[in-house]
């Protein structure tokens, strides 16, 4: 046993894995409920500092003191007695959860499953609910909330919500900034669309009738479920019908189950209740859906990320690993099964998007190992070009850039993002996700499409 | 003040500190002597764990009564030194049931509040405990900081007029006719302030009283005199692991047994220890094997430990001491009691007492016995106080504050330092100065750095036992250059470079025992770090630089000398 080669830890040693031991599972031993003891995935941490040098906030703003204090030092330093209201340090909540460190580090620290959790202990613990911030924060993390009830009166919420005098009421008494305009709200919803086309039933028989234009058995187990998202339910479901359409085209049955938000915003403001209601409606529709053979497509990367990564990282849900386990982006899931870069080598792009496009991979993309899909997939097909902006992040971080505090650090993580865009020939713009899309319009003024439908436009228009 | 007697306290461990601390209390004037930095010997090298008396409740229960006694009187007066985290005897399915019952017994017995527990409440305070621990016994153990205890006696020793020299090894003992008379010494040659007190040079120091408080050296103490002190060092290996696995002391409810304690301490989990008998205290072998099995044993009670994360490993030999007439055969056969020696009675060489064996957790018992009898020899009648005095740092404190808003610091690590400081924590990080975290991993700031630099001196190992900086996951990896930056320009170059190479030197010592996986990970890294941006691989600092032998930039005709690697490997 003297050769350290035979000590019992060698084989177990795994360099991206925290090294905490097979049998390691996170286990409550904090007295306040709830808090897993994420101590031991300091172990894989070696200081090497590549988390802070990632991190787009610590880069903007000198007071933050960046992922490896907010993960390992603080989890490492971190006490199991009760009563201490300063347990968790404020500065969590500067944290945008970007989750680029995660990305970043080398040694497979769970850099943001620690963010979270402490976030969740933070606000629970230590943050005022009679705190305007605490109420201002609730609500952007329930934007589905807010977004269900202004798609009843689409019209008037557009109106009304960017509305000069309401605006100015928001940001003075929520702090929600009054520098961005709203996103504005579809007088149809993707549901209704969805309904209107004969749902599951009527997307059965397209996918049939596709197959057999493909050359493809009938019986193919070609089945997806769908998760749309707040977003392209409410603000951009012109998204959602793209993808419908794409799949469908590829001769791909489409559920579409009962679902609640991902749950992304509301990890962002440490808000894991409200994130855990959610998480069980998803988690549960999606997992007899996978045991049915069906695969979870999501066309938002941040709630395809949460699925993947956040579930199972920090709620213990039956089922949760399954779908964890077969959820995938939209564009990331075709390119996987079928040879969708070969016919786009065929088509050609001639109306209005036939344009250069200048492409923003999301930082949440960028954690699923899909910051490329784009640029590498669109390629060949003639008509168009995708100009990657390079890689930093886009600095809205969801509902991070929302707020009034947060609003000009946001534009300065903007910044470099804006510049690249601005050298593209073109005014558009393309992404994954809503928010940075947002971000790009509000910087740039360019029109900001979803590379699915690109996709569409290409195959199936 | 002729009457009062000058006594000279060989050893800066927790046994000598102790002493001193009381003796200079009752007004004795008292001069300590450290061979290294308090706590160079076993103290600084065990295992941290504040007995409850638990441990020797069944073998030994004259230390088990001291033990709980003074466990009580230890969370009082160095409340700044002790984390009362609890403990448990856990008991797994192939450990005596009888056994077990008798624990209990004795720790009845010996007032020790002790209550047996389910296999389950036992996971629901321990979940990394292993699933099969049928039962265990809770006890009131606790986690004790060694150095910061002595640095705080010693502190207190000298608030009443004691002196303490560090870094003087007394290298004979003066007899005149028939008595011991005082001790010569050999102050240290380090540069600089690096010696706590005088520095360089050899004095003789002249004392009525003699104590030999040198633990396992104390026999070479002894020598001196041609006096018989047979001490058996027996030494145990002790592990660091990087994070707590567990928040209480967990210790295996079996009879006497290697590797069978896991003490949480500060932020890490400290895994012991073994009993081997040594020749020499400070030179024995340190083997792999003690700690592979050590972790090996050890899993069996917190499964996660085989493969987590350890940090270092370290050895350290305990003074035991019998009577010559016991001799027993085996080291855990010796008593953990400790024997006052009188050596005016026991060898008719009066002028000098030596105090062995014993424990840490008794230190201040000890002390108060020993200086109980060294009073009475002079006539003094004051009254020992060390058990109702708190130590510097332990007056009444509070951890829980707004560290952002007292003291501009980051919750946790105003959180640990205010813990570390204790009473002082206003004094010493209240500066009103900008106050950068130094040493991230265990979160010491410059002013705690400075503050322990203004009691240690240059000696950055004394800084480091003061605040802990350089004992976490990186070993001092990323913050000794920092630490040493604190010391100019107070300290010349040369000082500086010095005492930053004898830190390195000593965390590497015990990181060599810990080098698989992500320790040996963050070894590399350190490696790198310090090759690329400090030129340890090759420092040209150290020798005589020809600068004159440097290229000039482009567009000059002076080129490298022609024997230089690069030149020839050209080819061209
Ligand atoms: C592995 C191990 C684990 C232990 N764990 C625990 C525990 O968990 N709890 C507990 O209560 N006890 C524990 N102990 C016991 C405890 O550590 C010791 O009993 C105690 O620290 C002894 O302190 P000391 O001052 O007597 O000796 P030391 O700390 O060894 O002090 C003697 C000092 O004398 C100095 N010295 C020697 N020669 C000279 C000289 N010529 N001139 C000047 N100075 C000199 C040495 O440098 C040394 O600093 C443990 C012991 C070991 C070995
Ligand atoms: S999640 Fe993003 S903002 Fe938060 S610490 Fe990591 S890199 Fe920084
Ligand atoms: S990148 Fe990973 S290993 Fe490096 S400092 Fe950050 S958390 Fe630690």
């Amino acid at each position: 046993m003297s050769d350290s080669a035979d000590t019992p830890t060698e084989e177990s040693f795994e360099p991206t894995e925290p090294n905490t031991g097979e049998e390691f599972e996170p286990v409550q031993v904090f007295p306040d409920e709830g808090t897993m003891d994420l101590r031991p995935g300091a172990d894989s941490c070696t200081k090497c500092s590549t988390c802070d040098t990632n991190c787009p906030v610590a880069e903007v703003d000198d007071e933050f003191p960046g992922p490896k204090f907010q993960g390992p030092e603080q989890w490492r330093l971190k006490q199991t007695d009760d009563g201490d209201e300063f347990a968790i340090d404020d500065s969590i909540m500067d944290c945008s959860n970007c989750m680029r460190c995660d990305d970043a580090c080398p040694s497979g620290v769970p850099l943001s499953q620690m963010h979270n959790e402490a976030r969740g202990e933070y606000v629970d613990e230590q943050m005022s609910k009679l705190s305007t911030e605490y109420w201002r924060n609730r609500i952007l993390a329930n934007y589905r909330t807010s977004a269900w009830l202004a798609s009843k009166v689409p019209r008037i919420a557009n109106v009304a919500m960017n509305f000069g005098p309401a605006r100015w009421v928001m940001e003075k008494t929520l702090g929600v900034t009054s520098e961005r305009e709203f996103p504005a709200f579809a007088t149809e919803t993707f549901s209704e669309w969805w309904a209107a086309q004969g749902g599951a039933a009527g997307s059965r028989e397209r996918a049939r009738d596709a197959r057999e234009r493909r050359g493809e058995p009938l019986d193919a187990d070609k089945k997806v479920a769908y998760f749309h998202g707040c977003y392209s339910e409410y603000n951009t479901p012109e998204v959602a019908r793209a993808l419908v359409r794409v799949y469908e085209h590829f001769g791909y049955e489409i559920v579409v189950p009962e679902q609640g938000c991902s749950g992304t915003p509301m990890f962002a403001n440490g808000m894991l209740d409200d994130a855990r209601r959610h998480a069980e409606v998803n988690v549960s529709s999606m997992a007899d859906l996978v045991e049915e053979g069906y695969d979870a497509i999501a066309s938002c990367t941040s709630c395809s990320l949460a699925l993947r990564q956040e579930y199972p990282e920090l709620f213990d849900i039956d089922g949760i690993e399954d779908v964890a386990e077969n959820t995938f982006e939209s564009i990331e899931y075709l390119r996987i099964h079928e040879d969708v870069r070969g016919a786009l080598q065929d088509a050609e792009i001639e109306d209005e998007l036939a344009e250069e496009f200048a492409y923003h991979a999301p930082c949440h993309a960028r954690n699923q190992g899909l910051e490329r899909q784009a640029v590498e997939l669109f390629r060949d097909l003639d008509g168009v070009a995708v100009e990657d902006v390079g890689d930093s992040c886009s600095g809205i971080s969801g509902t991070y850039g929302w707020k009034d505090e947060k609003y000009e650090k946001s534009m300065a993580i903007g910044e470099e993002m804006f510049d690249h865009m601005e050298d593209v020939e073109s005014t558009t713009g393309m992404t994954e996700c809503p928010t940075c899309s947002m971000q790009m319009e509000h910087g740039t003024g360019y029109d900001i499409r979803h590379p699915i439908e690109l996709v569409a436009a290409a195959l199936v228009e | 003040m002729a009457s009062t007697p000058r006594i000279v306290v060989v050893g800066g461990g927790s046994t000598g500190a102790g002493v001193a601390r009381d003796l200079a209390m009752r007004g004795a004037d008292v001069t300590l002597v450290e061979q290294g930095n308090l706590t160079h010997g076993t103290t600084g090298r065990m295992h941290g764990l504040l007995h409850s008396g638990g441990r020797y409740a069944v073998s030994d229960q004259k230390s088990a009564r001291e033990c709980i006694e003074e466990n009580r009187v230890l969370r009082d007066i160095a409340s700044h030194c002790v984390e009362m985290t609890g403990g448990m005897f856990v008991k797994r399915p192939e450990d005596s049931d009888s056994y077990f019952e008798e624990k209990l017994q004795g720790c009845a017995d010996c007032d020790i509040p002790a209550e047996v527990i389910s296999g389950e409440r036992a996971r629901e305070r321990e979940p990394h405990l292993a699933t099969d621990v049928d039962k265990a016994i809770s006890v009131p153990d606790g986690a004790v900081d060694p150095f910061r205890l002595v640095v705080a006696n010693a502190a207190s020793a000298q608030e009443h007029g004691a002196r303490i020299e560090t870094h003087s090894k007394v290298t004979d003992l003066l007899v005149e006719s028939g008595e011991i008379v005082g001790v010569e010494v050999e102050h240290g040659a380090k540069s600089g302030d690096r010696v706590h007190g005088v520095q360089s040079g050899r004095e003789t120091i002249r004392a009525d009283h003699v104590v030999n408080a040198t633990g396992a050296w104390a026999g070479r103490i002894g020598d001196m005199a041609d006096l018989d002190v047979a001490v058996r060092p027996s030494k145990g290996v002790m592990t660091i692991m990087n994070v707590r696995q567990v928040d209480t002391v967990i210790n295996r409810c079996r009879p006497k047994g290697d590797a069978d304690i896991i003490v949480p301490h500060e932020t890490t989990a400290i895994l012991g220890t073994t009993d081997e008998e040594v020749e020499d205290p400070e030179d024995y072998p340190e083997e792999q094997w003690e700690v592979d099995q050590m972790i090996e044993t050890l899993s069996e009670l917190v499964p996660m430990l085989a493969d987590a994360r350890s940090i270092r490993s370290f050895w350290g030999v305990r003074p035991l001491y019998e009577p010559p007439e016991v001799g027993s055969e085996d080291p855990t056969d010796i008593t953990r009691d400790y024997f006052l020696l009188d050596h005016e009675e026991r060898d008719g060489l009066p002028g000098m007492t030596t105090i062995v064996g014993g424990k840490f957790t008794t230190y201040r018992m000890m002390g108060e016995e020993i200086a109980d009898h060294v009073v009475s020899k002079f006539g003094m009648d004051a009254d020992c106080r060390t058990a109702d005095v708190s130590l510097p740092g332990s007056e009444e404190f509070s951890v829980l504050r707004d560290y952002m808003d007292e003291f501009g610091l980051r919750s946790p690590i105003g959180r640990r330092s205010v813990e570390r400081l204790g009473s002082r924590a206003e004094e010493v990080l209240g500066t009103g100065e900008p106050n950068p975290v130094l040493c991230n991993c265990e979160g010491v700031t410059r002013a705690e750095v400075r503050d322990a630099i203004s009691q240690a001196g240059a000696d950055l190992n004394g800084t480091r036992i003061r605040t802990r900086a350089s004992m976490g996951n990186c070993q001092g990896g990323f913050c000794i250059h920092r630490l040493a930056g604190e010391l100019h320009p107070e300290f010349d170059e040369a000082t500086v470079r010095d005492s930053w190479d004898d830190l390195l030197q000593e965390r590497w010592k015990g990181q060599r025992h810990a080098l698989w996986g992500n320790q040996l990970q963050q070894a590399m890294i350190n490696y790198a770090l310090h090759a690329t941006t400090q030129n340890r691989d090759h420092d040209p600092a150290t020798q005589p630089v020809d600068f004159a032998a440097f290229d000039s930039g482009p567009g000059s005709d002076r080129r490298l000398g022609s024997d230089t690697v690069g030149e020839a490997a050209d080819g061209d």
